[in-house]
């Protein structure tokens, strides 16, 4: 491998990095009897096969708080596997804190701190303090010092006081924390997290929000953060990369990202009740508009449902589409011009969503 | 020790013992022994589970023993005296039943130890931590073995009080040399099962078939002779049969081995063939389920 | 809801319910071949051990003092018989156990429990599927029996053994549904399973006669389906009787039967009720 364009001061770089699927068929046994046989051979080698990651060359700096956003499915958690060394990769290679994720995998497991998503990552059948001092133990550290950082890590996530209680006895938050904690056990310069507010209540997210910007701040950590709420890498990070169908489309701060919509561009109605066939019906009614998407709220909480016209004359369409709404009846309960968010951004780029129900954080 | 870096890359500081030295070593014995702790807590933290199968051994060594004693309408059997030189159904009996525990430790303990990480769904947090997947396997290898010394000696204590045992005391020591050689031999069998189980879907079927087999091809409640003459020269692939044959030599009076050989030589051959066999399908099976992505997969 | 209806259509969709069950249950056997081809194979890697020691010990195929005590000196054919009518007991004990713990461990379990028919409906399905495939696990053991290990069977006696076997089964059936309604409640009910099987092992006649059992060990025997069905089945084919020799067994069996299925009926509808107040199923 050659690690042509590789100066030196990154954290994390990716070579070209691939990684495929395929797709398994389950049919019983008896399934090969059956005739899919004939149009099996027919389909092409890309139906058999996912592309979870495609060619990704992405550089992240020391230091840097770096998102990676993208729609379910887009290969976030194939990526951060990836660099874990838990997946080898089919095509390209990577380089973590110097150390080749092919060859040193050793030496790339001892750089990382990796939080992955899942309900049970840890043993709920052990207290806190007996579950990190094993994987104190599984990242080689020596006793004495293990039980200091031990208790230095539960202090700071505010758990001395429940330490000595098994994990099935925690909240989901709660084991969230203790699953951060691991992953700082050996102080490792970069950290991977992947989804790791997924599931948490808004205080608990903004803790643990807090807690990743101070990482970044106070201890200089490198942290890659997967997530698919836009709110989240907006507020946390400094630069975003988005991906979709294991492609970075974009990379960039995300203040950069959003200047690239133009407030001429950008309408974003909230209504109730929108027809299901808004979207294609506003299309026909606006040409020289890129996309018009509808983004389900969850009206029965009180969100209402967005319908974004992003893209070319956007501006020009407002009462245009608000004429439309009303004759449809549908209860429009504010409206906004040129202030996009990534997820706009995002849109404007693939045209796909990036995930319905937004606006968790 | 940060070598070996990718030309120009200087940056954060990584201190973590890799390589032959002693530090390694030491970091991964004590993980091999907080691996085993590990499982003792867990295996505790099910009380009744544990109770089951503390009695389990005593419970399935009982019919070998009741049938025994029915068909030879007492403890003594001619025919058993005539192949191998006694003829105490319940001391041959015992002595053979005692390794039992020990092939479950290879098959289901160890093998399965992986497995069971992937249950609770810890797989992955394991893997992604620099120390040696062997050594979660031989933390498990660790524990069950204590676990089963601690049940044999129980088993021991009640079949004695039972029954009474013809056994020379002084051939104890000899024959625990014999029993470390088999077992190093079955931590290695252990370590290829390990592998099996976490690309094998039924594995557990796998497990039982290698189980069944071992049980059969292991002289444990008859002598080696009864087997078909093909089965028995199958059976030296296993650490089991030379063992068991070595063990009865310097535990039973008058005990006449059924095959003679060098059964040091012999088992120190299969440590290190099962031992090395085992690590390399091991290293094998981690490189294609990396490359599968089905690590998390149950 | 308009209760009448439910009622009227309850026969027929109760049919239904076990028919969809059991073909559920049978396409998940045809999906795993192995585990099918395990239970056709492997019970005979269990008792072979017990053939050869038998060998070993007496030198022969036939025991005199095995005789006195079981009737028959012919080891041999007396546990494979047992080995294979006892894994009718370690399908049930665990088929159906299992099958309501895979339900639970996938969350399709709440679905089911929240449907509006019978439960225990869907459990004879599952156990009606269970026996069908033991059956099929049976009789290919014995076609194996009678290839390798000289077992002998007549053709006129078939249809008291398969008599035998459904006055087995039922009985088993109840005890499933004991298991069953624990395994609701007890995440360790796999253990008390365990624990089944080895009252099973030791006190019935599998590996030896009851007989040969101090009198308290016989006594628990003689509460066990297993130990009824074992000694009529070995009576029609080793010794050669007839149904009427045996009556007294069938007539044990038939109370055993009513006792376990009563009991078994009653403690999972009670345990059902109980988990929805409580709401402990999806605590797996
Ligand atoms: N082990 C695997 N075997 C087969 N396909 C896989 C495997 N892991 C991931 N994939 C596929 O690869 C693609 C990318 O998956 P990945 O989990 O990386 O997405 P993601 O961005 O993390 O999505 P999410 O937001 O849902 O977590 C998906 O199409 C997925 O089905
Ligand atoms: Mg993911």
């Amino acid at each position: 491998m050659d690690y042509t364009e590789d100066d030196g001061t990154y954290s994390i770089q990716t070579f070209d990095l691939t990684k495929r699927f395929t797709k398994k068929k389950h049919r019983g046994i008896f399934g090969f009897l059956r005739k899919e046989r004939k149009q099996r051979k027919q389909q092409s080698e890309s139906s058999r096969v996912t592309v979870a990651l495609d060619h990704i060359n992405i550089k992240i700096r020391s230091g840097e708080l770096f998102g990676l956003l993208g729609p379910n499915g887009a290969g976030k958690t194939t990526l951060v596997k990836c660099l874990s060394t838990i997946l080898i990769p089919d095509k390209g290679t990577a380089v973590v804190n110097g150390f080749d994720i092919r060859k040193q995998t050793s030496m790339v497991r001892a750089s990382l701190g990796l939080v992955i998503g899942g309900e049970r990552t840890l043993y709920w059948k052990l207290t806190a303090r007996d579950n990190l001092m094993y994987f104190a133990s599984l990242y080689k550290m020596p006793r004495n010092q293990a039980k200091e950082r031990v208790e230095e890590l539960l202090e700071k996530m505010q758990l001395s006081d429940r330490a000595d209680e098994r994990l099935e006895d925690y909240s989901t938050g709660m084991r969230q924390k203790i699953a951060i904690a691991r992953s700082l056990l050996h102080d490792p310069s970069i950290l991977l997290l992947d989804e790791p507010t997924l599931g948490l209540d808004p205080t608990f997210s903004k803790q643990i929000r807090g807690q990743i910007r101070e990482l970044s701040d106070k201890h200089g950590k490198t942290i890659l953060l997967t997530t698919h709420y836009m709110d989240e890498a907006d507020q946390l990070c400094d630069r975003v990369a988005f991906i979709n169908d294991g492609k970075v489309v974009a990379v960039d701060d995300p203040d950069s990202l959003k200047a690239t919509v133009k407030e001429t561009e950008l309408v974003e109605i909230t209504c109730f009740n929108p027809p299901l066939d808004v979207e294609r019906h506003l299309k026909s009614l606006c040409p020289g508009v890129d996309i018009i998407t509808l983004v389900h709220g969850d009206e029965t909480k009180g969100n209402p449902s967005k319908i974004k016209i992003i893209g070319g004359n956007a501006e020009e369409h407002i009462s245009t589409a608000i004429d439309a709404l009303r004759k449809k009846n549908v209860r429009i309960s504010s409206l906004n011009v040129g202030v996009p968010t990534l997820e706009d951004v995002f849109i404007k780029l693939t045209g796909a969503k990036l995930a319905e129900g937004e606006g968790r954080g | 020790m940060n070598k070996n870096r990718v030309k120009g890359h200087e940056l954060g500081e990584v201190t973590c013992p890799t390589g032959f030295n002693w530090t390694n070593l030491k970091a991964e014995l004590r993980a091999i022994w907080e691996s085993s702790i590990k499982a003792w807590k867990i295996e505790l933290a099910y009380p009744v589970s544990f109770l089951r199968q503390s009695v389990s051994p005593l419970i399935i060594l009982l019919p070998f023993l009741i049938y025994g004693m029915v068909l030879v309408g007492g403890r003594y059997s001619e025919n058993l005296e005539r192949m191998v030189g006694t003829g105490d159904v319940v001391t041959f009996i015992f002595t053979g039943y005692v390794i039992m525990g020990f092939i479950g430790t290879a098959v289901w303990a160890m093998g399965f130890s992986i497995r069971g990480e992937q249950w609770f769904g810890t797989l992955e947090s394991i893997f992604v931590t620099p120390t040696s997947r062997l050594s979660l396997v031989l933390g498990m290898a660790l524990h069950s073995t204590v676990h089963q010394s601690i049940g044999t000696a129980v088993e021991f204590a009640i079949i004695y009080a039972v029954f009474g045992l013809g056994l020379k005391i002084g051939g104890i020591l000899p024959a625990l040399g014999i029993f470390v050689l088999m077992m190093l031999a079955l931590y290695g069998f252990g370590i290829l099962v390990s592998a099996l189980s976490l690309v094998l879907k039924e594995g557990w079927i796998v497990a039982e078939g290698l189980h069944s087999i071992m049980m059969i091809l292991s002289p444990v409640v008859y002598p080696l002779v009864v087997l078909p003459t093909v089965a028995q020269q199958a059976s030296a692939i296993f650490p089991t049969a030379p063992a068991l044959v070595g063990m009865r030599v310097f535990l039973i009076e008058n005990y006449q081995p059924e095959v003679i050989g060098n059964i040091f030589l012999h088992l120190l051959a299969l440590d290190a063939a099962w031992i090395l066999f085992g690590i390399l399908v091991f290293h094998l099976t981690d490189i294609y389920v990396r490359k599968k992505g089905s690590l998390e997969k149950y | 809801m308009p209760r009448n209806v439910l009622l009227q259509s309850s026969a027929k969709s109760n049919f239904f319910i076990v028919w969809s069950e059991v073909v559920k249950n049978l396409k998940f056997l045809l999906a795993y071949p192995i585990v099918f081809v395990f239970w056709a194979i492997f019970p005979i890697f269990w008792f072979i051990p017990f053939v050869l020691q038998g060998q070993a010990f007496v030198g022969g195929l036939q025991s005199p003092s095995f005789g006195e005590v079981a009737g028959t000196e012919e080891f041999i054919p007396f546990i494979i018989l047992g080995a294979i009518l006892n894994s009718y007991v370690l399908t049930s004990l665990y088929g159906m156990g299992e099958s309501i713990r895979r339900e639970a461990y996938r969350g399709t379990l709440d679905y089911i429990l929240s449907s509006p028919c019978n439960k225990a409906f869907i459990l004879i399905g599952k156990a009606l599927s269970e026996s069908f495939s033991s059956t099929l696990y049976a009789i290919s053991q014995l076609a194996i029996s009678i290839l390798f290990f000289g077992m002998e069977l007549t053709l006129g006696i078939i249809m008291p053994v398969i008599f035998i076997i459904i006055l087995l089964i039922l009985g088993l059936y109840g005890l499933a549904l004991i298991l069953a309604a624990a395994s609701l409640r007890y995440k360790q009910a796999h253990d008390m399973a365990h624990a089944l099987e080895y009252v099973f092992y030791v006190f019935s006649p599998v590996r030896y006669p009851v007989a040969s059992l101090p009198l308290w060990g016989q006594i628990i025997g003689r509460l066990l389906p297993l130990t009824y069905a074992l000694i009529a089945v070995r009576s029609l084919i080793l010794l050669k009787q007839n149904l009427p020799a045996i009556y007294l067994e069938i007539l044990a069996l038939l109370i055993i039967d009513g006792i376990m299925i009563l009991t078994g009926f009653y403690l999972f509808n009670w345990m059902e009720e109980k988990t929805k107040t409580s709401g402990t199923i999806s605590h797996y």
